[in-house]
């Protein structure tokens, strides 16, 4: 996660750069002094766009981009474990080939193992059935819905990245992809404040 | 308000502390799942981490430009200082060192908050929380005890003070930093185990995030002291590498736990056990480290290394009571979560080996931390008593002979349990090593200078002091034959995986020759078989400590044209030389003017053949005449090493006592230490694939891991390059160099080694994942 829209990406990945090639040049032309102040100056600049965003993001002044969004759907406590259980069959089978492991045992480790992991994406199918209905449900009324009208010029370039979901659809694809937060209460979302974006999608 | 550096630099330190505050607060409000609090909160994180550059960069700038108005810069640094050693003296002192360590910790942050991405979404939150609240604590020990930026109570003075000599080395160049990135990398791990256990996400994915921060740590903490021996042995003068110093001890403390910790992940990981274990595991190595931090600079323990007494000690007591308080309160709270349902069903298992394993790695560390503590510890209730090197070299010794032993066992077994047959199968090659090097020892090891057993005097009286007597007197046998087993362990292993391999090929009608399948063996089991190159790097380093049972070591007192004779070598005293002023002083050493050098010349004899000149020599420092260096001159060998120190010259009688040590396989703790971090970073390297994370992200994530490798591959090159740079002069002229009339076969070798292990772990790394 980088500050906020394409400005601030486009700005963490030049900051650094123009930071230290400035300060390389500086180096060999001034002297490690200036060089020093150069460094000084680019983490300062740093440090005052990050600390913007983070108030920005805290006051929900900056929309979740897709990116961000996508990664809601981080994996479930059932998908780790499924992870590792798979893991573990892997690691049996490397037993085995290197004959670490008798037949009997693979045999019984192995279907214990196959056993867990087919529980396990039992549960996630079933868990993830709800969720990729509630989705599918926001994405009809999404594309139901009438086109929104572009933003006025001052803020539309954060605005018009079609990179960007605002806060009211963030969590449908969090929910379609594994639904990590399914202990959370649907209202979380809705409780935050309304972003600049969620108040054009309302009117 | 800020018209001055120190003042505007103490602002900085302020506004750290508020923006670690600020997204501590963040971090812990976005626990309650609120993505849109959890990016405030990383994005405070990058803040947070970007000030500290902020302020080591002003340091920095304040010690190249000589601002004597920070006490700190005048107290560590002179205005006839080489400009690398102004870099070093940031720290060089206490003040600079906890700022250094913030900024490393700042470092290890943003790498964290940014490996994290969208991964585990609900331990971040606590992640950031716990390492903003050590860097709290840091920045608040800085801005009441030991702040870098104070001002000079008496104004700026013309000139600073200096950096103590025996720091103007270009090991303590790379050293304190090597060791204090294997020391706050610890910090990342623990910040994973409090936030799973605030987060009661207690599955066994979070420890495979924690494992690589952990074995990262684990790698750097190996170099540190690695690099730490090699300091000592170069530059204190006293013919070892280790004299079991209270803050050498500290500094290996956490390496145990960590070691622990890296076995034992494994068992939660394959059979969902020891999870209780993990966790108090990683809180110890924490701690530790925190305790290490403690004894160096509290002044509680005297030491060579300590830095000046200071009143920073109650901090961190208060801070590692709050570490122990908090773990122990959430390990508790999360019992029922953390007890697992699965046991050891074999003592015939892995996890039963790793077990004993770990319970002999934690043993060795509580018995060095209380050894440490005993001086201070006896006062209580007695006078002060000294524990000495023999102690812990008696006491030690079986301990890390049954660790060495197990290191060894363990991958003969399967998990859970172990047929009697496989066992058998397993044992065969290596029990065959152990024996006919145990035998062949025997018989032959006396004639070629390096006898099985060796005299060990009765430390103490009783038994125990005759078992700790037998057992040293066995030791070097016992370590070599052990040594043998674990080499034989770990090519068995490899040929048994090759083997696996080209059957699996054959029934896929394919062919894999060896070099393909052991290059796809290693590429496919990084973890596994890098930490079986770990495991081969230990044995080199073993032998390498094992020499010291066979070192001779001498002191005599020689007018010029005498000679000496050492083992198989013979030294001829030549004369004292006083540079600058002396004729045969090279040009560097005539130009030298910020010193007076003392050098003993002595020429190398071996069966009548010159081998060249070692000239030990004393240092006068102009700024500290009090403190004169003692500096060493060696040829050193696979072999062994002449190292050599004078002790006293006489101006008229040019009479000279010298400190003779014949140091035998010494080199081989360098060569294992060099393998060891190839190991490591052949675990350690990401398992990417182009087609899963698309080509992109791939390149991006193999940029960071290719700069982080490259960090440790530098390191490893710097630490295998030793016996060259030894000889080399630095910015301030050392012992000269040892001038030889033979090529010396030693600094290639190592080297060569080097470039073999550390390119055949690139290959494998860079190598693309086919025949998966």
């Amino acid at each position: 996660m980088t500050p906020s829209g394409r400005p601030g990406r486009v700005l963490a990945a030049v900051l650094p750069a123009v930071t230290i090639v400035t300060a390389l040049v500086v180096g060999v032309a001034v002297g490690v002094e200036i060089s020093l102040l150069v460094i000084a100056a680019g983490a300062l600049a740093g440090v005052i766009a990050l600390l913007w965003a983070s108030v920005q993001a805290l006051t929900g002044e900056s929309p979740i981009t897709l990116e961000e969004a996508m990664t809601l759907g981080a994996p479930s406590a059932e998908e780790e474990q499924k992870r590792s259980v798979l893991r573990a069959l892997k690691d049996l089978e490397f037993e085995r080939s290197v004959g670490k492991i008798s037949e009997e045992d693979y045999a019984e480790l192995s279907a214990r193992y196959r056993t867990e992991a087919k529980r396990l994406m039992q549960l996630l199918d079933a868990g993830a059935e709800a969720d990729r209905e509630r989705a599918e449900k926001a994405l009809r009324e999404r594309l139901a819905k009438p086109p929104a009208k572009p933003e006025p010029a001052a803020d539309g370039a954060e605005h018009a990245d079609d990179k960007e979901l605002p806060e009211s659809e963030r969590e449908a694809p969090a929910r379609a992809s594994g639904a990590e937060h399914a202990e959370t209460p649907p209202s979380d979302a809705t409780n935050e404040a309304p972003s600049g974006a969620e108040s054009e999608e309302a009117s | 308000m800020w018209q001055s550096l120190p003042e505007f630099g103490t602002g900085v330190l302020y506004a750290i502390l508020v923006s670690a505050a600020y997204t501590f607060a963040v971090g812990l409000a976005a626990g309650r799942g609120q993505p849109r609090l959890l990016r405030s909160a990383r994005l405070g994180a990058y803040a947070t981490a970007g000030l500290t550059l902020f302020a080591i960069a002003l340091l920095t700038y304040a010690f190249v430009t000589h601002d004597f108005r920070i006490r700190y810069v005048a107290h560590y640094s002179d205005r006839s200082m080489p400009r690398l050693y102004l870099f070093t003296a940031l720290w060089g002192g206490q003040d600079g060192s906890l700022l250094w360590w913030l900024f490393l910790l700042s470092g290890y942050t943003t790498a964290c908050v940014a490996w994290l991405g969208g991964r585990y979404r609900q331990l971040q939150p606590y992640v950031i929380a716990t390492l903003m609240a050590i860097f709290g604590f840091f920045v608040v020990l800085m801005l009441f005890a030991a702040n870098p930026f104070e001002a000079t109570i008496a104004g700026a003075r013309a000139d600073g003070e200096g950096l103590n000599p025996l720091l103007q080395n270009y090991w303590m160049i790379i050293h304190p930093p090597s060791l204090y990135t294997g020391f706050v990398g610890c910090s990342v791990p623990f910040a994973f185990c409090v936030s799973a256990l605030a987060s009661g996400r207690l599955d066994n994915e979070w420890i495979v995030a924690v494992r690589k921060w952990m074995l990262f740590a684990f790698m750097f903490l190996s170099i540190g002291n690695a690099l730490g021996m090699a300091w000592a042995y170069e530059e204190l003068g006293w013919g070892g590498y280790w004299a079991w110093d209270p803050v050498e001890n500290a500094a290996c403390l956490p390496w145990f736990s960590a070691a622990a910790y890296v076995h034992s992940t494994m068992i939660q990981e394959r059979r969902n056990m020891l999870k209780v274990w993990n966790v108090v595991l990683i809180c110890i190595t924490f701690f530790l480290t925190i305790f290490g931090t403690f004894l160096t600079r509290a002044g509680i323990i005297s030491s060579v290394h300590a830095f000046a007494q200071s009143d920073i000690g109650k901090y961190f007591v208060g801070f590692m009571a709050l570490v122990a308080a908090t773990s122990a309160a959430l390990i508790v709270w999360r019992l029922p979560k953390l007890r697992g349902k699965t046991e050891i069903e074999a003592v015939a298992s892995r996890e039963a080996m790793f077990v004993i394993n770990n319970w002999a790695l934690l043993g060795a560390a509580t018995f060095i931390l209380v050894a440490t503590m005993f001086p201070k510890l006896s006062e209580l209730w007695n006078d002060k008593v000294t524990v000495g090197p023999p102690f812990y070299n008696r006491w030690l010794a079986p301990i890390g002979l049954t660790i060495f032993a197990l290191m060894g066992l363990a991958p003969l077994f399967g998990w859970r349990k172990t047929s009697p047959d496989a066992l058998k199968k397993a044992f065969v090659f290596p029990t065959a090593a152990l024996v006919v090097t145990y035998v062949l020892h025997i018989a032959f090891g006396r004639s070629l200078g390096y006898p099985a057993f060796v005299e060990r005097d009765v430390f103490y009286p009783g038994t125990v002091g005759i078992v700790l007597q037998k057992i040293g007197s066995a030791l070097p046998g016992l370590t070599v034959a052990i040594a043998a087993f674990n080499v034989a362990v770990v090519i068995q292993e490899f040929a048994r995986g090759v083997a696996a391999r080209r059957r699996s090929a054959e029934k896929r009608n394919d062919k894999e020759s060896i070099p393909v399948a052991l290059f796809r063996l290693l590429d496919k089991n990084r973890r596994r078989y890098g930490g079986y190159i770990v495991h081969l790097g230990i044995c080199a380093m073993f032998i390498g400590f094992t020499g010291g049972a066979w070192s001779i070591d001498r002191e005599t007192a020689m007018k010029p044209g005498q000679t000496y004779e050492l083992g198989r070598y013979t030294l001829r005293y030549e004369g004292p030389r006083m540079c600058p002023g002396n004729p045969r002083c090279s040009p560097e050493e005539q130009a030298d003017v910020t010193k007076r050098m003392i050098f003993a010349d002595l020429t190398l004899l071996e069966g009548g053949k010159t081998l060249g000149r070692l000239s030990p020599a004393h240092f006068i420092y102009h700024r500290q005449p009090d403190s004169p260096t003692t500096e060493v001159a060696m040829r050193r060998s696979l072999r062994e090493d002449v190292y050599t120190t004078v002790a006293t010259v006489d101006p008229q009688s040019k009479r000279a006592t010298f400190a003779f040590h014949v140091n035998v396989f010494v080199s081989w703790i360098w060569v294992g230490a060099m393998v060891l971090v190839g190991g490591a970073l052949i675990s350690l390297w990401p398992e990417l694939s182009f087609r899963d994370v698309g080509a992109w992200s791939y390149l991006r994530a193999s940029a960071g891991a290719s700069a982080g490798v490259a960090t440790s591959v530098m390191l490893a090159i710097w630490l295998c390059m030793s016996p060259t740079s030894a000889y080399a002069a630095g910015t301030r002229p050392r012992a000269p160099a040892f001038t030889d009339d033979v090529r010396r076969p030693f600094p290639l070798a190592p080297f060569g080694a080097a470039a073999a292990g550390l390119g055949f772990g690139a290959v494998v790394a860079f190598g693309r994942r086919r025949g998966r």
